[in-house]
């Protein structure tokens, strides 16, 4: 009926495009008002942009663990970096790509758990690298602990210690096992570059999960399952991921204290607008 | 929506549809008409053709769901063009559509949360949010004393009648509002602890909140014009473009979820993430909605979330429900899991647990 009248009177049909037109005119008009077209020019932009300086030396997990370095246009696709970190605690916060310095994590015993020791998508970073007292020499540990500067112990029984008062402050108060394991229970006394479990088996630093699982059943089994633990990557059942080890987040000389160790976090949100700090939220720590 | 129904619902709107692109058409004419009758503002003087021509277009376009193929195309495209030039850099604004035979869940051990915020600026990191003035962060932490937490079942129960006279409408009847009759309190959480002690408090556990991901999303009900959605994987987005920025979804999300672009965000360029996708993480503008969609950009070309990757303890676990291997599903049948604000019937896909 109206689509008719349109078409028999053009006069009509005139009125009608001005009309539409001075409205796409407002429209848009309004649609810079709004800010729906964002016309920053880039210039502004970087005029706006903060210059606070890229932080590239950074630490993932608890600081002293895992050091990274971040590398520009590490993934060329999206000019991603390796890594992003945080300009206050540097600590990574983003990665862009997840497998940067794994490697795959190889064979693992059979326990017939859900893996169905099938760990062909399984990566881990190598722990050696990230350890201070392992890399001081070229021999790794064996430059002190060669048998001749520092003799290999007779015993496995505690005993004060001269030495890594960084590690365990006290020798003859590790608290590991409740006071039931010293350093020798899980540190190969023959060969310092390795570990070594109850049975005698030699682990090397890279595949922790084999000795701290042999005690810690019920915590290893949750983190072949994918429930304990961190993995990143992709989230599909069976895809590749990049599973964080026990050492990454523990460290097993402090464990009974904590099981993480405390961090400093991130910057809280900036407060809403007209609050002038957020002391109201600690009126009476919950008693109110 | 399946290609089919699409197809038929562009058949019955074809009239509309028309419609849409002669105003489009004209809209371009009405633009390129005031730039030449010396109209534009400053701002406008300054920037390039691309991004003012691209920007009257962008305002016409229509619900990105019942859009065809081509004009899909056209808008990504449109949006690739001006984010390029804006941020000085080559975007991509992917499209990538839901997996099928998936619906995403996430796990969250409140055990094990040390409450550090690594989750929230790598959300910031990943999601092209605002900095400075009118910073937007998507997932807040709560710091609330120990205490403030019932798991017992009984308990869980009370105050919440399954079958009241007036019906099952979560309405509270026993406790109140600073000692309810079970789980999760959040009366006295603290959300601006200070950055300069360490975590965690060892009288305190920690709770991150983002998007819920309901399967009964009260925000999507709010919405008057239908920009917010859930889509196929259960993930509730938001069209942006279509966003009147009323925020009626804000007031009806229990969970403090959605974030509003009170002012022009504020996002440097050298820090924009360039991989983005329609629905997810590209530059938002004024006046419109945003919130978390579990890195929707990242998880549907197979990718864990932003946050996830960033938790220094594995107290996040993300996968699919419908996959009984999942790691969410393993958490879901091995682990005391709850939901927040349960008494609600929002029913969410974000499980918190105690690992």
């Amino acid at each position: 009926m109206f689509k008719n009248s349109l078409q028999s009177t053009p006069s009509i049909v005139v009125v009608a495009l001005a009309l539409v037109i001075a409205m796409a005119g407002i429209l848009a008009l309004v649609g810079g008002l709004n800010g729906r077209e964002t016309a920053t020019t880039p210039a502004g932009m970087q005029g706006k942009g903060r210059t606070a300086p890229v932080v590239t030396e950074c630490f993932e997990s608890r600081e002293g663990s895992t050091s990274v370095t971040r590398v520009e246009n590490a993934v060329p696709r999206y000019g991603y970096p390796n890594l992003k970190c945080s300009k206050t605690t540097q600590a990574v916060l983003w990665y862009g790509d997840p497998f940067d310095g794994t490697v795959p994590m190889g064979e693992m015993p059979d326990i017939r758990d859900g893996t169905r020791g099938d760990f062909a998508h399984a990566f881990v970073k190598p722990r050696e690298a990230h350890l201070t007292y392992f890399n001081m020499g070229p021999d790794g540990c064996r430059t002190c602990h060669d048998g001749r500067t520092v003799p290999v112990p007779k015993s496995k029984s505690a005993r004060p210690l001269a030495m890594h008062q960084d590690i365990v402050a006290d020798s003859m108060q590790l608290q590991h096992g409740r006071g039931a394991l010293w350093c020798l229970d899980c540190h190969s006394a023959t060969d310092r570059n390795k570990l070594i479990d109850h049975l005698g088996n030699q682990i090397g630093f890279n595949q922790p999960q084999k000795l701290c699982g042999s005690c810690h059943g019920e915590a290893y089994i949750d983190w072949r399952a994918g429930i304990h633990g961190k993995r990143i990557g992709t989230w599909a059942t069976g895809g590749k991921k990049r599973w964080w080890v026990c050492t990454e987040c523990h460290n097993p000389h402090t464990v009974q204290a904590n099981r993480f160790d405390p961090l400093l976090p991130e910057p809280p949100p900036p407060l809403p607008r007209g609050m002038r700090n957020a002391n109201h939220e600690r009126v009476g720590q919950g008693v109110h | 929506m399946s290609e089919a129904e699409r197809k038929t619902d562009d058949d019955l709107h074809d009239g509309n549809s028309s419609r849409r692109d002669f105003l489009r058409n004209l809209g371009i004419a009405g633009a390129s008409a005031l730039i030449s009758a010396g109209a534009p503002s400053e701002s406008m003087a300054n920037a390039p053709d691309t991004v003012s021509e691209t920007s009257v277009q962008e305002f016409l376009q229509g619900h990105f769901v019942l859009m065809s193929e081509e004009e899909k195309k056209e808008a990504i495209a449109r949006l690739e063009k001006r984010y390029s030039v804006q941020y000085s850099k080559k975007t991509t604004v992917a499209d990538t559509p839901a997996p099928e035979g998936v619906l995403f869940g996430y796990a969250l051990d409140i055990a094990k949360c040390i409450g550090c915020r690594r989750c929230v600026h790598a959300c910031v990191e990943e999601n092209n949010q605002s900095r400075g003035e009118h910073a937007i962060q998507w997932i807040q932490v709560m710091k609330i004393p120990k205490g403030n937490f019932s798991f017992s079942a009984d308990r869980l129960d009370k105050g919440y009648p399954e079958n009241s006279a007036v019906g099952d409408y979560g309405v509270q009847v026993g406790g109140n509002a600073y000692t309810p009759a079970g789980g999760l309190s959040t009366a006295h959480a603290q959300n601006y602890y200070a950055a300069d002690e360490a975590v965690p408090d060892k009288d305190f556990f920690y709770v991150p909140v983002q998007c819920q991901q309901c399967e009964k999303p009260p925000c999507v009900k709010a919405c008057p014009v239908r920009a917010t959605f859930r889509d196929e994987n259960g993930i509730v987005l938001i069209d942006y473009n279509w966003c009147i920025g009323c925020r009626m979804c804000q007031l009806a999300c229990p969970y403090g979820a959605r974030r509003f672009n009170w002012g022009e965000p504020e996002l440097p360029a050298e820090e924009m993430n360039p991989k983005t996708h329609y629905f997810g993480n590209r530059p938002r503008m004024r006046g419109v909605m945003e919130k978390c969609t579990f890195c929707v950009q990242r998880t549907r070309e197979g990718r864990n979330p932003a946050c996830l990757e960033a938790c220094p303890v594995g107290a996040r676990k993300f996968g699919n429900l419908l996959d009984p291997e999942s790691d969410v599903r393993k958490i879901i049948a091995t682990k005391r899991v709850f939901r927040f604000k349960e008494e609600m019937g929002t029913y969410p896909k974000f499980f918190y647990y105690i690992g």
